[in-house]
């Protein structure tokens, strides 16, 4: 090339750039509402079905999904898009958020919305067919703030054909028949065949399950549920109890760490590369655990989360997330986000989103419709093709027991203050506090009590700064 | 320069086997991360977790993965157009200003190009938090304008051109001034045909920050259909959950760094010759 | 309640102002002591003010800690120091009556069209520069006195408690200390390899070209990039870099686990992530290396490696200068988007640097305020690392024939 004819390329492409920076957008006409949902698997693919679906019934919105990777980005993202003043018109956040959402002014409640109504925009309104432990979780004083969407609870999953070739015969259920299995691995583990007994993602989650499990609270005042709390609990003795365990897992050897926090991602690969034989993590991931298995050539059975043997085991708390409506100048945007998210989750689409996920079935409905499954019905989930297809026939929940462990775990579970969940402004920065306490004493060795009496410390700091910021 | 040119390095470095070990080695380590990256954009997990180190036949599903499910291709539109608006107005922008310093005399010069100095000391990403609330109080969230605007100015760019201008002879402006051009005419006419080298050695540079950006672009693009492709790239990585595997992560990754990779391997001597004449005082 | 009421410590800026111009006046520029005492007293007074008045004189109420205390004297030193130093330039200019806004150089060919036009052909680069570096400077100097939370519906004034809480503040002071050693064993690293390899390609041998082409190619490739390849090749479960390792003498290394092992991977990570870069720089450095000096030292019996480093490695260090700055640069800065996706800062906080912890405070955890006091304290660390380099190396920098 001639160097003329380079420089005349050289402007041409200055210029076309300009001009493409400059385009304008184009104009629209229907009510747009955006959502933004914190999947990109095939969670995020059945998502985009349904809101093309309901666009097609409904021509007047144009529901659009944008997906984040994880709860804690879109987050940021959501609170960032606030300050920019652009939020988009729905966002599922997860549990932990739910009082820092209350007291950010951000949102318009549920309720609110629905101002006694029965029906909004088509779709029953229909709360009292939400399960009870979903229900007792999300509801404050009787009312909804958000619509419940994905609801989880952390449940084992057991690769029994390692279990066999190691010896194993029943899958654990508490700590100590989990600490003999993972001895029983050890030999397994020697020979190089696996890198370890157990993985989970370490995450405060598991940490705030434990807890409950021993009926212990995690901040003051009923654990937010009473009164606003004004202090973190990190040193009781469950607390303390709980990191030791982690700590004991680790240093024998028989715990796998990827060495990133809240992957959920690597411990599930390590356990689909048949690297660990047990896992616990998020009965979200029932469906997508079990097809990899099947792929690889593996079984596997579900099972509920293991506890401490020697203190019992009071309950789970529920998991997951709900969709939070921003406050709008406009109350028909507001009604028509709304009237998407009772689409969203009506009796057929709850259940087609447990049968495709695993995640716990919300509607009292769908559980009955689940049970009779009819011959000719849309509820299940192609993966590969992206469209739903048909379940068969008959008792979903007798037919594939693994996705039933959640559900159970979260019914039989009593309703203490502990289990319902703690609620407070700081939740989610206390869970990566806790998070890296347990990090730290893992791979540096410290003690669990002094460790979290540092955690404490700190995250009795923040609370107290965020109550200066957002509480009289 | 050529091998006569330079007897001493003959006999100063006998085994010259020696040499090419010690390169053949440094280039196989350097490849080798990209080259494997490149064998599994093309294979299945099953593939991965096998370590076959091959060519894989999951190519096709791996592209369609990145392009049409994750939608690479919309994130690259949006680096391209960001990238190529940041390098134009720097050097448009550079261009007038290394004019003002170097063919006007006004009034406090010195403490203006004190202002510009300074601006080499302060990393963007030490401001970042306070520059998003600024942009964001402009209303720019989720635009180019946001992603371009804030970067339009180039304080190496000034000095690039003040450093080449100050060489060029005088009597090129003094004869485009006796045939009465103004200073654009002059810049447009005479000065930028002639500083082609310098222009595109401030372009490379450029491109390739604009292109490899991450912080900025994560915090002020919410909206995806606005996202730049570093940024895109961690939809991918989170796809691995269930679904993805590791075939269209490394994919994406590949594909990310082709333009970046084509300009630097070919422009090379203008990045470097950009640099330098920014460096020698 | 004050423990030193603000009049107080405005006096005795203005004494010790008074004190340090007169003398200079009198010693320095010939000037009377008077009009030194004067100069200084009230420039003294300004510098006190100019950091004071923003801050209301928090740091000496009688509530505060000593820390506090001895920030607001280093601020006002500071502040003083920046006054004195201006005044010092003007007031003898002053009186002297030069024009303070000649232009020091006679430019060749200049045009002869008044102050407008230049100062329209710089309007658009001092406007981006004032609104998108300088403004948000003094956005953060705000933000860093405040209790401020992304979001949040109100903000307090807390004085300096965000610089002051930093030296207690373990999780900080462990990621100064990883910001510092990995950029140090970056910048050795870094240079040291691409030194030997651009020595070894700057050679007369066969296909020199293409292996300079072969090795720095790296340098174009994104750090968020260089990540993700990274992650695959160290990955715990499908890392192929363990399974070569395992399989040929057994041996696993804890890539990403082991706090102890994981900053050097993303030293590794960088390393190759920067060191086509600095080849590129060393081999144009030799390229004007001149040889006849290397001939004489030849024939007076120096062996390579003397000749390297007694001729070569010297002659090299204007371009060695240049890359530890910008290879700081780089340990400091853009290995953000590498950590990021390669170690998200762990394991135990071992790879979370400045940057990252900037990052981490700010936009995850939302605490506006220390974010902003620490990315100053970041800038003024970022000043220093290149003041001091650039002193040293003028010293011993030998800047070639």
């Amino acid at each position: 090339m001639t160097k003329r004819k380079f420089n005349f390329l050289f402007v041409l492409v200055i210029i076309a750039s300009l001009l493409v920076a400059i385009a304008p957008g184009a104009a629209q006409e229907k009510t747009d509402i955006e959502v933004w949902i914190a999947f990109v698997d095939f969670r995020l693919d059945w998502a985009v079905d349904v809101a093309n679906k309901f666009n097609e019934a409904y021509p007047q919105y144009n529901v659009t999904i944008q997906e984040y990777t994880d709860y804690e980005p879109l987050l940021d993202a959501y609170t960032l898009a606030q300050e920019q003043g652009n939020p988009p018109e729905v966002i599922q956040l997860f549990e932990v958020g739910t009082q820092f959402a209350l007291d950010s002014g951000w949102f318009r409640a549920v309720s609110e919305i629905v101002a006694g109504r029965e029906e909004i925009g088509g779709q029953a309104v229909a709360f009292d067919d939400i399960v009870p432990v979903v229900s007792g979780y999300y509801t404050i004083g009787g009312d909804w703030s958000s619509v419940p969407w994905n609801t989880s609870t952390p449940i084992f999953y057991a690769n029994t054909n390692l279990m066999e070739q190691a010896g194993v015969e029943a899958i654990p259920t508490t700590w100590q028949e989990l600490e003999a299995a993972c001895e029983q691995f050890q030999p397994l583990k020697e020979a190089g065949t696996i890198a370890g007994c157990i993985t989970w993602p370490n995450h405060g989650w598991f940490y705030e399950q434990w807890l409950a499990q021993q009926n212990e609270l995690l901040v003051n005042n009923g654990n937010g549920r009473e009164g606003r709390p004004s202090e973190v609990n990190l040193t009781s003795d469950a607390s303390v109890n709980i990191v030791q365990f982690h700590k004991d897992m680790y240093d024998k050897g028989y715990y796998v760490y990827s060495g990133v926090q809240r992957d959920w991602t690597g411990t599930v690969q390590s356990f689909s590369s048949q690297q660990v034989p047990f896992i616990m993590t998020s009965s979200a991931s029932a469906g997508g655990i079990t097809n990899s298995a099947l792929e690889t050539g593996f079984d596997v059975v579900t099972s509920r989360m293991v506890y401490d043997g020697e203190v019992g085991w009071t309950g789970n708390i529920i998991g997951g997330a709900t969709m939070w409506i921003t406050a709008q100048d406009d109350p028909a945007v507001e009604e028509g986000a709304l009237a998407f998210l009772l689409y969203f989750n009506n009796t057929e689409n709850a259940a087609s989103w447990h049968a495709a996920s695993g995640y716990v079935p919300i509607r009292d409905s769908a559980i009955t419709l689940l049970e009779n499954v009819a011959a000719d019905n849309d509820l299940g989930w192609d993966i590969d093709n992206k469209t739903r297809n048909a379940l068969p026939a008959g008792n979903w929940f007798e037919l594939n027991p693994n996705f039933r462990t959640a559900s159970d775990q979260l019914g039989e579970s009593e309703l203490t203050l502990a289990t319902a969940g703690a609620v407070f402004g700081t939740f989610v920065e206390t869970r990566n506090i806790v998070t890296q306490a347990i990090e730290d004493v893992m791979l540096l060795g410290l003690d669990p009590a002094e460790r979290l009496a540092a955690a404490e410390a700190e995250a009795n700091v923040l609370l107290g700064e965020y109550n200066q910021l957002y509480v009289e | 320069m050529t091998l006569a040119a330079r007897p001493g390095w003959r006999r100063m470095i006998p085994k010259r086997w020696y040499a090419h070990l010690i390169l053949i080695t440094a280039v196989f380590l350097m490849g080798l991360p990209l080259f494997y990256a490149v064998i599994v954009s093309t294979q299945g997990n099953a593939d991965v977790f096998a370590y076959r180190f091959t060519f894989g036949d999951q190519l096709e599903r791996n592209w369609n993965v990145v392009m049409n499910v994750r939608g690479l291709g919309g994130y690259m539109v949006n680096s391209f157009v960001v990238s190529m608006g940041i390098m134009a107005a720097k050097a448009v922008l550079s261009l007038l200003a290394g004019l003002a310093f170097v063919y006007f005399r006004f009034p406090g010069k010195w403490l203006v190009f004190g202002f510009v100095l300074l601006t080499l000391m302060m990393p963007t990403e030490v401001m970042a938090i306070a520059l998003f609330r600024i942009v964001s109080g402009l209303g720019w969230g989720d635009s180019y304008t946001g992603l371009i605007v804030p970067f339009m100015a180039s304080a190496t760019g000034v000095f690039l051109f003040r450093q080449h201008f100050s060489n060029i002879p005088a009597e090129l402006s003094e004869a485009a001034q006796m045939d009465g051009a103004n200073p654009l005419q002059f810049l447009f006419r005479v000065l930028i045909p002639i500083s082609w080298n310098a222009i595109a050695a401030l372009c490379v540079i450029q491109f390739l920050y604009a292109w490899n950006q991450y912080i900025w672009p994560l915090m002020i693009v919410q909206d995806r259909s606005k996202q730049v492709v570093q940024v895109g790239l961690r939809t991918l990585v989170a796809g691995v959950e269930t679904g993805d595997s590791f075939g269209p992560i490394m994919l994406g990754a590949v594909i990310a760094s082709i333009p970046p990779l084509v300009v630097f391997i070919l422009l090379q001597k203008q990045f470097m010759s950009g640099f330098a004449l920014t460096r020698d005082k | 309640m004050y423990m030193i009421s603000p009049l107080i410590v405005v006096v005795l800026a203005a004494l010790v102002g008074a004190l340090v111009m007169a003398y200079h006046f009198q010693r320095r520029q010939a000037l009377s002591l008077t009009l030194g005492a004067a100069v200084g007293a009230g420039a003294g007074v300004a510098g006190a003010l100019l950091v004071m008045v923003p801050l209301n004189f928090c740091t000496f109420e009688a509530e505060r800690q000593a820390l506090d205390f001895i920030f607001g004297v280093v601020l006002i030193v500071i502040g003083m120091a920046i006054v004195l130093i201006a005044a010092n330039w003007l007031v003898p200019r002053l009186v002297r009556r030069e024009n303070l806004l000649a232009m020091a150089d006679t430019q060749h060919g200049a045009f002869r069209a008044g102050v407008l036009p230049p100062l329209l052909f710089l309007l658009p680069t001092l406007g981006i520069l004032g609104l998108f570096l300088y403004y948000p400077m003094f956005d953060t100097f705000r933000l860093s006195t405040l209790l401020a939370r992304l979001g949040a519906p109100r903000s307090a004034f807390i004085c300096l408690d965000n610089f002051t809480r930093l030296p207690a503040d373990p999780t900080y002071m462990r990621s100064l200390m990883t910001s510092f050693s990995m950029a140090f064993a970056i910048v050795i690293l870094a240079l040291a390899l691409s030194l030997l390899i651009a020595v070894m390609a700057y050679q007369p041998i066969r296909g020199a070209r293409i292996y300079r082409t072969l090795l720095v190619w790296p340098y174009a490739l994104s750090p968020v990039i260089a990540g993700i390849i990274f992650r695959l090749l160290f990955n715990p479960t499908a890392g192929v870099l363990n399974y070569v390792t395992g399989s040929l003498f057994g041996v696993r290394i804890p890539w990403l686990l082991d706090p102890g092992v994981a900053p050097w991977t993303i030293i590794l990570a960088s390393v190759w992530n920067i060191m086509g870069f600095n080849i590129l720089f060393y081999i144009a450095g030799l390229q004007n290396v001149p040889s006849d000096l290397q001939e004489a030292a030849a024939i007076d019996g120096a062996n390579a490696f003397q000749r390297f480093f007694r001729i070569t490695f010297p002659l090299l260090s204007p371009i060695t200068f240049f890359l530890v700055v910008t290879n700081t640069t780089y340990a400091f800065f853009d290995t953000f988007g590498l950590i990021d996706f390669l170690t998200g800062g762990g394991p135990v906080g071992s790879t979370t640097t400045l940057m990252y912890k900037v990052y981490e405070l700010g936009i995850v955890n939302r605490d506006l305020g220390k974010a902003a006091a620490q990315s100053l304290v970041l800038f003024m660390i970022v000043i220093a690392v290149t003041v001091i380099q650039f002193r040293g190396s003028r010293e011993r920098v030998t800047y070639g024939a």
